[in-house]
């Protein structure tokens, strides 16, 4: 008998747990907006794992994913106003024809790096949504862009969903499916001979280059797999939508997108699941469920932020499970109380417990505020 | 008759564009006054702060409402709106700065990207916009009106000009003639062998982030009136445009960010009797940096770094 590898085989088990209650056991307790935000929670965790295998695994930094989620939806829109091609066929042409798109965007990669690239991406993204607002997405004219200002009824057309999910139910199943798909094509470029080199080129790049790494192949290959996940990610949200429009990218996404992408934990898929829970799910949440007003989530997103960069650069996937750890010692007195421990301790618990109240808390709110404003400062002085 | 031949080069009739090119240039005072009170920062501390559009727009809002919901007197609010700034980011500036100082450009300014989320999250609280109601602060320079060139322009664009003007020149002498200016040099070369030196290193930053959070608190209140509405999103993301101006200035140069800044308020505006272009004129500040960064990036080698610590 072939000796299996445990933690493999542990992950492979929960990645199964999970997909079965993700497909069976959501749509068969959940209602129809609950299945409509975890449509929403897929495609954003699945243009979130864009950005790990661009940031996470080979180091180039990109502002402007929102941007090219937006070029994706918009191509698949008026794709399906000239062709009526087979849904699983438009999900490829728009990936194919993000992925080309994403490239050019990505071409200052091999000469800018870090800062100056967070800033080209940025300003693509900027120039990306100037067109974007004045073209808008098409509606039924003529042209290239497909709109008209006076749009007709017979003109409109949704875009299609496939045909044998048109129910949001069967749509959710199919868009969590697409996703995995997307997941495995980028957890199979990791565990080869790309991910190999994209390693390398993070580690350093004049020592991939020394090794004999093609750099120039393998950061474009990076922006063309990051590009093609997002497209499709872009694809599926036009189909859900039906009729994108500007309204569902706004501005500030850009920015709650690297937020949460970081917060999850930028190094691995996982953290690109929580990343897209945070966008979507609590969101709905705290607005639909609890009614609190969900723009406190841009204070918990920004300090979420500050306290990954300062003293947790793997996320809430590396971070929590290391800080209840150590909390469990601090408990069990196995080990002394350090400043820097219990700081870090409080930073989470902070977070945690000011979400709490400000969900708990609705008629003062500032309580809460005040406490996830905390938590970053103690991870703060946990760096001193 | 002469004037028009004159003005008539590169089959461009000038004399037409006159009216554009004053306001090119009033809006390129608030790209300049943006940007210079980035390069600012950056010079001193190495941060580039994108959370400069938030923290105007948020003490911008402050002014709004002692304006309009007390009888204060309207300087008290003003000078209210420029105090917020200084105190916002010295704050940031103290609690932060440090746990960042060794680390990154790109780390650094995600930080302020932080930074900008909170305080959007809080304007979004505190002032929702909602469908047709529209904050608008109007400073009594606004309502005096000059005719340059066939263009008319207020006070207040003239203001912002020459406050991007007098910035510029105030903090090159500043940092050339005075002892805290030469700090900030220092510690921009090398923080760890100033503080060697015996400079008290966090001191002097954070006297840096107090500076530039009075210039964000004034460009704020200027960019609330000229951009005609308090929009809170707008104005913090009018900061990414400004950026235009401080890379055409390669983050280092004051005087060619304050040239940047006219430069790309000058393109914008006279893209607007083009009718092909004109609607996309908004998009000049972003191509003008991506421009601005490939020549920086141009002559790029692949170098084996320093070891950072």
């Amino acid at each position: 008998m072939p000796s299996v590898d445990r933690p493999l085989l542990v992950r492979l088990l929960v990645i199964a747990a999970l997909l079965v209650v993700a497909l069976v056991v959501f749509p068969a307790t959940l209602g129809g907006d609950w299945i409509n935000t975890f449509t929403s929670v897929a495609i954003y965790s699945t243009v979130a794992a864009g950005l790990v295998v661009l940031y996470g695994r080979v180091g180039m930094i990109s502002l402007g994913q929102i941007a090219i989620l937006a070029i994706g939806t918009w191509i698949a829109t008026r794709l399906s106003y000239v062709v009526n091609l087979p849904f699983p066929v438009l999900l490829l042409v728009t990936g194919a024809i993000t992925c080309v798109i994403g490239v050019l965007i990505g071409l200052p990669a091999l000469r800018l790096s870090g800062l100056y690239l967070a800033l080209i991406t940025l300003m693509a993204a900027g120039a990306v949504n100037v067109v974007l607002a004045q073209i808008q997405f098409p509606n039924g004219g003529g042209g290239f862009t497909a709109r008209t200002d006076n749009p007709s009824l017979s003109g409109l057309k949704a875009v299609p969903r496939p045909s044998a999910a048109t129910g949001d139910n069967a749509y959710y199943r199919y868009t969590v499916i697409v996703c995995s798909l997307m997941f495995l094509l980028a957890v199979v470029h990791f565990a080869s001979k790309p991910g190999r080199a994209w390693a390398a080129i993070r580690e350093s790049e004049p020592a991939a280059l020394a090794a004999g790494v093609n750099i120039t192949l393998y950061k474009l290959w990076a922006f063309a797999l990051a590009s093609f996940i997002t497209g499709v990610a872009g694809c599926l949200l036009a189909a859900q939508i039906g009729q994108p429009n500007t309204y569902s990218f706004p501005t500030q996404d850009s920015l709650s997108l690297i937020a949460t992408a970081l917060i999850g934990g930028i190094f691995t898929l996982w953290g690109a699941i929580i990343a897209g829970v945070f966008m979507q799910l609590l969101p709905f949440l705290f607005q639909a469920q609890w009614s609190v007003n969900p723009n406190f989530l841009l204070v918990v997103f920004g300090c979420g932020l500050l306290q990954v960069l300062l003293s947790a650069p793997g996320g809430l996937i590396d971070q929590f499970p290391k800080d209840m750890a150590n909390l469990g010692r601090l408990i069990a007195r196995k080990v002394p109380l350090t400043r820097q421990a219990a700081l870090g301790i409080a930073s989470i618990l902070a977070l945690i417990v000011g979400i709490v109240l400000i969900v708990m808390l609705k008629s003062t709110p500032i309580v809460g505020i005040v406490v996830v404003v905390l938590s970053p400062v103690f991870a703060s002085l946990s760096q001193d | 008759m002469s004037s028009v031949v004159a003005f008539s080069v590169f089959g461009v009739d000038w004399e037409f564009l006159k009216p554009y090119i004053v306001l090119g240039l009033a809006l390129g005072g608030v790209y300049a006054l943006s940007g210079t009170g980035i390069v600012v920062l950056y010079k001193a501390t190495g941060v580039l702060n994108l959370a400069f559009g938030a923290v105007g727009a948020a003490g911008a809002l402050i002014a709004y409402w002692m304006v309009n919901h007390t009888s204060w007197p309207h300087w008290l609010a003003y000078t209210a709106c420029v105090v917020f700034g200084g105190v916002v980011n010295l704050l940031y500036g103290v609690v932060f700065g440090p746990a960042f100082a060794k680390r990154d450009p790109l780390v650094k300014m995600m930080g302020t990207l932080a930074l900008a989320l909170i305080l959007l999250g809080i304007m979004a609280w505190r002032a929702p916009a909602g469908g047709a109601f529209v904050r608008v602060l109007t400073l009594p320079s606004s309502s005096h009106y000059y005719t340059v060139f066939g263009a008319r322009v207020n006070l207040t664009q003239i203001l912002a000009l020459a406050f991007a003007i007098a910035l510029t020149v105030v903090t090159t002498l500043f940092l050339r003639y005075t002892g805290l200016g030469t700090a900030y040099r220092a510690i921009a070369n090398d923080r760890e062998i100033t503080a060697t030196l015996g400079v008290p290193v966090r001191r002097v930053e954070a006297s840096a982030w107090l500076g530039s959070g009075l210039v964000c608190g004034a460009a704020g209140l200027l960019l609330a009136d000229l951009y005609t509405s308090l929009d809170y999103t707008a104005l913090t993301f009018l900061v990414i445009s400004s950026l235009a101006a401080a890379l055409i200035g390669r983050l280092e140069s004051l005087w060619v960010t304050l040239a940047g800044g006219l430069l790309v308020g000058f393109v914008q505006s006279i893209l607007t009797p083009y009718g092909s272009v004109t609607a996309y004129r908004a998009a000049t500040p972003f191509v003008l940096s991506i421009i601005a960064l490939l020549w920086m990036g141009r002559r790029r080698v692949v170098v084996f770094a320093p070891a950072t610590p």
